[in-house]
C-alpha cells in the first residue's frame, strides 16, 4: 500500500469492521455497570450513565455464582491437566516409536479428529450412566481427557526431537519414562503449553456435555448456570449482563496474557474435540 | 491393546542407530534386551492407557451409534429390540426431523461461503503489511475466543424486539423499520446463522493471514515485476498458493455449521419461537429426542444421518477443491 490515500481506506474499512466484531463485547461490559433503569432505557447509550457494581453484588445472592466457577475450574482444570499427559506421552511415542500396527491407531486418531461430539453423546452419555458418573465430576471431566488433535499436535512437534538425544538419554541408563520425562517433556514444553492453553479455553466454554450430564445446582459449570440464570430471571437484565462477563473475563483474561500461543494453538487443532 | 505384540519386530526408537546405541548400552551392563523391555513398559503402562481411552470414549462411541440407529433402544425401557429401518422410515414421514434437516442445510449453505469469503477478504487486508496488524487481528478473533453461551446471550438481547434490542435501536437510528429478528420464523435462523459467523469470524481470518504470510517474497515480488496488479497478484499468486488451507478452513466451517447447537438453544430460549421448530437444527433434535423424549435408538439414527451427511459434505470439498487444483495448473 503505497499510495496514502489507499492506506486510509485501507485502515478506514479495517477499523469499521474490527470494532464492530467486538462491539457486542464491550457492550456487555459497559451494560453490566449500568443501573436497571438506566438499561431498559428507551434510547440505550453506550456509556453508563452512572457506574454502579450492583449487579456484580446481587450476583451471589441471585445464584450459587462462586460455586459454579469453581466446578468449572475444577473441571477444565482436571481435563487440562490429564491432557498434558495423555497428548505428550502418546505424541512420543507416535513420533519415536516404531512398531506394528502404530501407523494404524495414529490414523483412527487423525480421523476422529473431524467428529464432533455432538454426533456421539448418545452412547457417552450411556457409558457415564453404566459407569453411575452422572452429575459428577468424573462423569463431566472424562470424556475431556483425550484431545485427538493435540495428540497429533504433539506427535509434529517431537518428531523434530533429535533422536541422538534420546539415545543419549538411554545410554546414560535412563529408563523411557526417564527419557519422556527429562527429555521431551522439557523440549515440548512450547507447544504443550499452547494445547494446553487451547484446552482449557475449550473445556471453560463447554455447554453440551455439562447440559446433558450435570442435572443439579451443585454440579453446574458457569456456562450452564447462566444459561438456567438467565431463563428464570428474564428481567434481572443487568445481572444477566454481568453473569456473562464473569463467564467470559476469565478466557478473555488467558487469551490477552497467551495470546500468540492460542494463534498458534487454534490454527493447528481447531479448538474442538 | 495390539501395540505390545507388533513391538518385537523393531522395538528401537532410533532404529538406524540402533546396533551403534546397543553397543555402549552393552557396555553399561545393560543390552538390546534391556532396551526393548524398557520400551515394552512404556507402551503397555502409559500408551496402552491413553489408547484404550481414546478407543472406549471416541471410537466406540461411533459405532455404538451405528447399531442404535436400528433398535428402540431408551432408558426408560426395560427391554429394547432390533427394529431394522423403522427408524430411518419414521425419519422420512417426520416434519421436525425435515425441518431441522431443512434448517441444517441453510445453517451450511449460508454460514460456510460466508465465513470462508470474510474471512479471506479481511485476511487478504491484513496481510498487505498494514500497521497496527496485530492490533485488529485481536480484534477480529476475541469473538471466537470467546465462550458461545454468553455470546448467544449478549445477540439474544441485541436482537430482543421493540427498540429494546440494539439491532432494532439502529436500524432506526439509520432510517430503517424494525424487525423481528428471533420472533419472525422468516428471519430467526439468518439472525442465528448471523451470530454464528460473528462468533467464528476470527479462526478463518487468523488461519487464512498465516497462510499469506508464509506465501514466499519473492513469489510475489515476480508477479509484481510481470505487472500484476494487487488484485491480479492476491487472485491468481497468493489464493491459489493457500488452497490447501482454504479447504482445511471451508471443512471445519462445515463441521461446526452441522454441529451448531448451543446458540440456537440459547436463542429460543423466551423468545416467542417457543416450539423451536422454525430455528431447530440436526443437533437440536439429536438433544431433544435423546435426553428430553428419551427415545435413544431414534436420536441415534438421527445422529447417524448428521455423520454421514457431514462426511459427504467434507468429502464433495475435497472434490471441489481438486478441481480447482487441476484447473489452476
Amino acid at each position: 500500500m503505497r499510495q496514502p490515500r489507499h492506506a486510509a481506506l485501507l485502515h478506514a474499512v479495517l477499523m469499521v469492521t474490527s470494532l464492530a466484531m467486538v462491539f457486542p463485547i464491550v457492550w456487555v461490559f459497559l451494560t453490566s455497570f449500568k443501573t436497571s433503569q438506566d438499561i431498559i432505557r428507551a434510547t440505550p447509550t453506550l456509556l453508563p450513565e452512572k457506574w454502579t457494581l450492583e449487579n456484580y453484588a446481587s450476583l451471589t445472592k441471585t445464584a450459587p455464582f462462586v460455586r459454579f466457577f469453581f466446578n468449572s475450574l475444577i473441571i477444565s482444570g482436571v481435563s487440562t491437566i490429564f491432557i498434558i499427559a495423555t497428548c505428550s506421552s502418546a505424541g512420543f511415542v507416535f513420533a519415536k516409536y516404531r512398531f506394528r500396527g502404530k501407523n494404524f491407531f495414529l490414523l483412527l486418531i487423525i480421523s476422529t479428529i473431524l467428529i464432533p461430539l455432538q454426533t456421539y453423546m448418545i452412547p457417552l452419555y450411556l457409558l457415564t450412566r453404566w459407569l453411575g458418573w452422572i452429575n459428577t465430576y468424573q462423569g463431566q471431566i472424562f470424556p475431556l481427557i483425550i484431545m485427538s488433535s493435540g495428540i497429533f499436535f504433539m506427535r509434529q512437534n517431537i518428531l523434530g526431537i533429535p533422536d541422538e538425544l534420546l539415545d543419549a538419554a538411554r545410554i546414560d541408563g535412563a529408563s523411557e519414562f526417564g527419557v519422556y520425562r527429562r527429555i521431551i517433556l522439557p523440549l515440548s514444553a512450547s507447544p504443550l503449553a499452547a494445547i494446553s492453553i487451547v484446552n482449557w479455553v475449550y473445556t471453560w466454554s463447554m455447554f453440551i456435555w455439562p447440559l446433558v450430564v450435570a442435572n443439579s445446582e451443585d454440579m453446574f459449570t458457569m456456562e450452564l448456570g447462566l444459561m438456567y440464570f438467565q431463563r428464570q430471571f428474564i428481567t434481572l437484565y443487568g445481572g444477566i449482563m454481568a453473569a456473562c462477563v464473569v463467564t467470559l473475563l476469565p478466557v478473555l483474561a488467558v487469551f490477552l496474557a497467551f495470546r500468540t500461543r492460542i494463534i498458534e494453538g487454534i490454527a493447528f487443532t481447531g479448538m474442538k474435540t | 491393546m495390539s501395540s505390545p505384540d507388533g513391538v518385537g519386530s523393531t522395538s528401537s526408537v532410533a532404529v538406524g542407530a540402533g546396533v551403534a546405541a546397543s553397543a555402549p548400552a552393552r557396555r553399561r551392563g545393560g543390552s538390546l534386551q534391556a532396551l526393548r523391555r524398557n520400551q515394552l513398559a512404556f507402551l503397555w503402562w502409559i500408551f496402552a492407557p491413553v489408547v484404550s481411552l481414546f478407543i472406549i470414549i471416541r471410537v466406540i462411541p461411533i459405532f455404538v451409534i451405528l447399531i442404535f440407529s436400528f433398535t428402540n433402544y431408551s432408558i426408560t425401557k426395560a427391554f429394547w429390540r432390533w427394529t431394522g429401518l423403522v427408524n430411518f422410515e419414521r425419519l422420512l414421514t417426520d416434519d421436525n426431523f425435515l425441518a431441522a434437516l431443512w434448517n441444517s442445510t441453510v445453517y451450511v449453505l449460508v454460514a460456510v461461503p460466508a465465513e470462508i469469503f470474510l474471512g479471506l477478504l479481511f485476511a487478504v487486508l491484513l496481510s498487505r503489511r498494514v500497521r497496527f496488524e496485530s492490533f485488529y487481528e485481536t480484534l477480529y478473533f476475541l469473538p471466537y475466543i470467546i465462550p458461545m453461551v454468553p455470546a448467544a446471550i449478549i445477540w439474544k438481547w441485541i436482537y430482543a424486539p421493540g427498540s429494546f434490542g440494539l439491532a432494532n435501536h439502529y436500524l432506526e437510528l439509520l432510517g430503517f423499520g424494525r424487525v423481528g429478528w428471533l420472533t419472525n420464523p422468516k428471519i430467526a435462523l439468518l439472525a442465528v446463522i448471523g451470530m454464528h459467523v460473528w462468533k467464528n469470524l476470527g479462526f478463518f481470518v487468523i488461519i487464512f493471514l498465516v497462510g499469506l504470510k508464509n506465501v514466499p517474497p519473492d513469489v510475489k515480488e515476480a508477479a509484481a515485476i510481470d505487472g500484476a496488479s494487487q488484485w491480479a497478484q492476491v487472485w491468481r499468486v497468493e489464493l491459489p498458493l493457500i488452497k490447501p488451507i482454504i479447504l482445511f478452513g471451508a471443512i471445519m466451517a462445515t463441521i461446526w455449521a452441522w454441529s451448531a447447537f448451543t446458540e440456537v438453544y440459547i436463542m429460543t430460549q423466551g423468545t416467542d419461537i417457543s416450539t423451536g421448530t422454525e430455528i431447530a437444527v440436526l443437533v437440536f433434535r439429536i438433544y431433544q429426542e435423546g435426553f428430553r423424549f428419551y427415545n435413544m435408538g431414534y436420536a441415534s439414527a438421527i445422529s447417524f444421518v448428521l455423520f454421514v451427511i457431514s462426511l459427504l459434505f467434507v468429502l464433495a470439498q475435497f472434490q471441489l477443491f481438486r478441481g480447482w487444483k487441476e484447473e489452476g495448473a
